[in-house]
């Protein structure tokens, strides 16, 4: 006969119970459950997650391949004002200039790519080395005046100081604005001391040269570590995002990478649409019938090719960085995941936000916000249907989060 | 003659409310609550979600009757959620519990109220538990109260405080579960096809998640879970294994989706349905693991209920059934809406449907000047942060407060009374966007409040988005 125990199966059964709620606290451990391989021994990862994995990969080789482009076009453009700070004249100017519109097109296609190590340092793997190379919308013209004054630019801090007093404003400004004013109030002390209105013109025509080559050769050092950081050879980004998953400790998952991509194609939104096209028409932060003096590159002219750049390097990511938009952009992903509808609206948009650009007859914004602004709003209506279909359909169907994403259970 | 007599009905239903319980289950409710608290404080300030939810925006949304309640300057927050910490550490040690649970209480439900875009449901459902456990005596017993006033300690309390919990959170499992009675998500296993096929990387499970029968699968299951999960707790046969599928749905739910303390808080709310005693036997089979010869301890003998209840117990008696009666009501107000409350939102906070939604959208403010006839756009990027953003985007009251706060911002600018329309466009379940708010309507002169808004357009009616399988499970379903 058994002896009754007090408590026999419903002791045992709480402990049991108590086991199990103790393993409900693992999850909260899966930060540091690193070192597991990503596709466990149930297979494969499925058709989808390749596609992801593939997009995750050919976004690496794009943005490792447009920051080669860069550097090449960088080193030009360093070469091309180095000889003209040597030899100052009309024709060295000029290949300045051009070596500067070849760099600021490769640029803004890399605007849209700010993965990783360009992204800020709050990002995943961010070094900000995008804001060393430009920082616009954070720029200052008087900014870079008073560093003409202060000579600034041949001290050893210049690669550290303020990213409004380096990168490609600046160098636009000292390459293309040939005014002798100022753009600095009567507070600041080259206004207040007459600092600059003491330099004469060849003086600061020559600081100016002196300043535009310490700023390429800045701009050429960064662009070095851009590559540096996506090389396969050297830190090898490309690999850090190809290889997202458990065991990688900037993107724990794919889907984290994903994620990434998502939050740099959202540059189009708020500096495409908002600042370079919305504050110039007068749609927002305007005080009269049009604002021409927020458009980006004012001094070089090249507001519209820019924009024009920015969509190539959205389409870039979206549909595929080969010839002719081939190869795997997240127009596969949504292919392979049944939404061809989707995807093919995505293309559409992109297609029709680059057609706009020819309907523009003017070279620049500044001349078609005077002489045909119905033509600048239709081109904003078409990066509006672009970015409408990023923020609803595209991160719904790819389950896309935000930055920053903290703990929800509404969606 | 079947039927009672009002007297007897009355005396059987206060004996069933006052027979006394063992305190011990409550006492585990009450440390688990209040480490959950301290946990959960603290990881807003380690994280600095306490800047980026409460600090950093500029705008706060407001709910409904409670706009004046005011968001604190960044010091206070964080202070506040300190005072969170030590108070659930209070309450855990069962220290000033009355003062605690008051505090807590008010404190917790405070920082639900400074801002509707950080609403979720499970810490309305810390709020309503605090608010609960004031008049819940579980001081009584392994607390420091009880240890430093002899004359508070009792090893029992009435039936009702444990009742009134188990309410709670049957409320909670079964609107969770009557959320889930749509055709998305039972027909079209939406939202749940779109969150398990981005979670395929995850180790071991991955593969199986893009599967379309594994998202049929989860979504009855979730379904089943939560519409039934009570009746299995409140068995006393079955609750061992009730409670083990409790922790297992909850755990599989934390692995997969970011949902931070709900698993947590939903596997502590569940052990409301153990019997009373189940701390102490469990304490004392560990005892009896750690050292073979000790003595069980027995449970707690319960003595009969004595005195007949006066009439502070009656009018506290039509206090909690006025708060079942809310706490029913409340969940099934979007019925008198019409429509789906997933797409309108009308009805949806306070109705338990968790994770019952894939909603993103995209929001332009149009605001015209009617004396100039000047327009402007406005994103809300000007006033939000994205978190905002993503949570006022989808959802019409805070775009219609949105709406009206630019408004003022434009009057006060100088720009004199202004219209403010609003391009809003929706995607729900990845279906295609759609206009979620008239464009034509001016949402200046609209006013919040609880009648239905007819500047909100119809849902949609095509079906969610279909996500294609794998090839492995395409190749084994029929064409």
């Amino acid at each position: 006969m058994k002896t009754p125990s007090p408590f026999p199966l419903s002791a045992r059964r709480t402990s049991a119970l108590l086991l199990l709620t103790a393993l409900t606290w693992l999850p909260g451990c899966k930060e540091s459950d690193k070192g597991k391989d990503d596709a466990g021994p149930g297979g494969g990862p499925g058709e989808t997650d390749t596609t992801r994995a593939d997009l995750l990969k050919a976004t690496g080789v794009c943005v490792e391949k447009t920051a080669r482009q860069f550097l090449e076009a960088s080193t030009a453009l360093t070469g091309a004002v180095s000889r003209y700070a040597a030899q100052p004249d009309a024709t060295t100017r000029a290949e300045a200039r051009v070596a500067f519109h070849a760099a600021m097109d490769v640029w803004q296609v890399a605007e849209v790519m700010q993965v990783g190590p360009a992204a800020p340092r709050g990002a995943a793997g961010g070094a900000e080395l995008r804001d060393n190379i430009y920082s616009w919308p954070l720029v200052s013209r008087c900014a870079v005046e008073e560093q003409v004054v202060s000579k600034s630019y041949e001290t050893a801090g210049f690669p550290t100081s303020l990213v409004s007093r380096r990168g490609l404003y600046p160098l636009e400004y000292l390459l293309f604005h040939e005014g002798e004013d100022t753009a600095c109030q009567g507070t600041s002390p080259i206004v207040a001391q007459g600092t600059w209105a003491a330099l004469s013109s060849e003086e600061r025509a020559s600081r100016k040269r002196a300043y535009a080559l310490a700023v390429a050769q800045d701009v050429n050092q960064r662009a070095t570590q851009l590559v540096k950081a996506w090389a396969a050879d050297q830190d090898n980004f490309a690999n850090t995002l190809a290889t997202a998953g458990s065991g990688n400790t900037v993107f724990p998952s794919t889907q984290a990478a994903l994620n990434s991509l998502s939050d740099a194609l959202f540059y189009f939104e708020k500096e495409g649409k908002d600042l370079k096209l919305a504050r110039p028409l007068g749609m927002r932060e305007c005080s009269t019938d049009t604002c021409p003096e927020h458009l980006e590159s004012q001094f070089a002219g090249r507001s519209k090719a820019n924009l024009r750049a920015n969509v190539r390097g959205f389409r870039l990511i979206a549909e595929g960085c080969g010839e002719g938009y081939a190869g795997t952009g997240f127009d596969d992903v949504l292919v392979a995941a049944g939404a061809e509808a989707l995807a093919q609206k995505l293309r559409e948009r992109i297609a029709g936000a680059e057609a706009v650009f020819a309907t523009i007859e003017e070279d620049d914004l500044r001349q078609a916000l005077a002489q045909d602004k119905p033509s600048v709003r239709a081109l904003h209506d078409a990066f509006k249907g672009v970015t409408d279909v990023l923020k609803t359909e595209l991160v719904t169907v790819l389950d896309l989060e935000l930055p920053q994403s903290v703990e929800g259970d509404n969606d | 003659m079947t039927e009672q007599a009002p007297s007897s009905r009355a005396e059987r239903l206060w004996k069933h409310l006052l027979a006394p319980r063992d305190i011990a289950a409550l006492v585990a409710f009450r440390v688990a609550l209040g480490g959950l608290i301290t946990v959960s404080s603290i990881r807003f300030l380690a994280y600095g979600w306490v800047d980026v939810l409460f600090v950093r925006p500029r705008f706060h949304f407001t709910y409904w009757g409670f706009d004046w309640v005011p968001a604190l300057p960044a010091p206070w927050m964080h202070a506040v959620f300190a005072a969170l910490a030590v108070l659930g550490v209070f309450l855990s040690a069962g220290l000033f519990y009355r003062a605690t649970t008051v505090l807590l209480f008010v404190a917790f439900t405070y920082v639900q109220l400074v801002d509707v875009s950080n609403y979720l449901n499970h810490y309305y459902l810390v709020s309503l538990l605090l608010g609960l456990l004031v008049f819940v005596p579980a001081h009584r017993a392994f607390s420091v109260d009880a240890w430093r006033r002899p004359a508070l300690r009792s090893d029992t309390l009435p039936a009702w405080c444990t009742l009134l919990l188990r309410f709670q959170v049957t409320v909670v499992y079964v609107f969770a579960g009557l959320a889930k009675l749509t055709s998305d998500w039972l027909l079209h296993a939406q939202p749940l096809s779109i969150w398990l096929s981005a979670r395929t990387s995850l180790p071991w499970v991955g593969p199986l998640l893009e599967q379309r029968w594994v998202a049929y699968a989860a979504a009855w299951s979730g379904f089943l879970f939560d519409t039934t999960i009570v009746a299995f707790l409140v068995s006393r046969r079955l609750r061992p294994f009730a409670y083990g599928v409790v922790i297992v749905f909850h755990a599989a739910t934390s692995v997969l989706f970011p949902i931070g303390m709900f698993p947590f808080i939903m596997v502590t709310a569940a052990l409301v349905f153990f019997e009373s005693s189940w701390p102490r036997r469990l304490g004392a089979r560990l005892r009896g693991l750690m050292r073979r010869d000790a003595a069980p301890s027995a449970p707690v003998p319960l003595a009969p209920v004595s005195a007949a209840p006066g009439w502070k117990a009656w009018v506290a008696l039509g206090a909690a059934v006025a708060y079942g009666g809310v706490q029913l009501a409340v969940p099934l107000r979007t019925h008198l809406y019409g429509g789906n409350v997933l797409w309108h939102e009308q009805g949806m906070r306070f109705s338990w449907r968790v994770m019952a939604r894939e909603k993103n959208g995209s929001v332009t403010f149009i605001v015209r000047s009617p004396t100039t006839g000047r327009e402007w756009h406005v994103s809300p990027n000007e006033h939000l942060t994205r978190l905002q953003e993503r949570e006022m985007s989808v959802q019409p009251d805070l775009v219609l407060q949105l709406a009206r706060h630019i408004a003022r911002d434009f009057e006060a600018r100088g720009h004199g009374a202004v219209e403010v329309r609003a391009d809003v466009r929706v995607s729900l379940n990845g279906r295609p966007a759609e206009v979620l708010v008239d464009p034509n309507v001016d949402l200046a002169r609209e006013v919040d409040g609880l009648a239905p808004k007819p500047w909100i357009l119809p849902a949609p009616d095509s079906p969610p988005i279909r996500l294609r399988p794998t090839l492995r499970a395409a190749r084994a379903e029929p064409l």
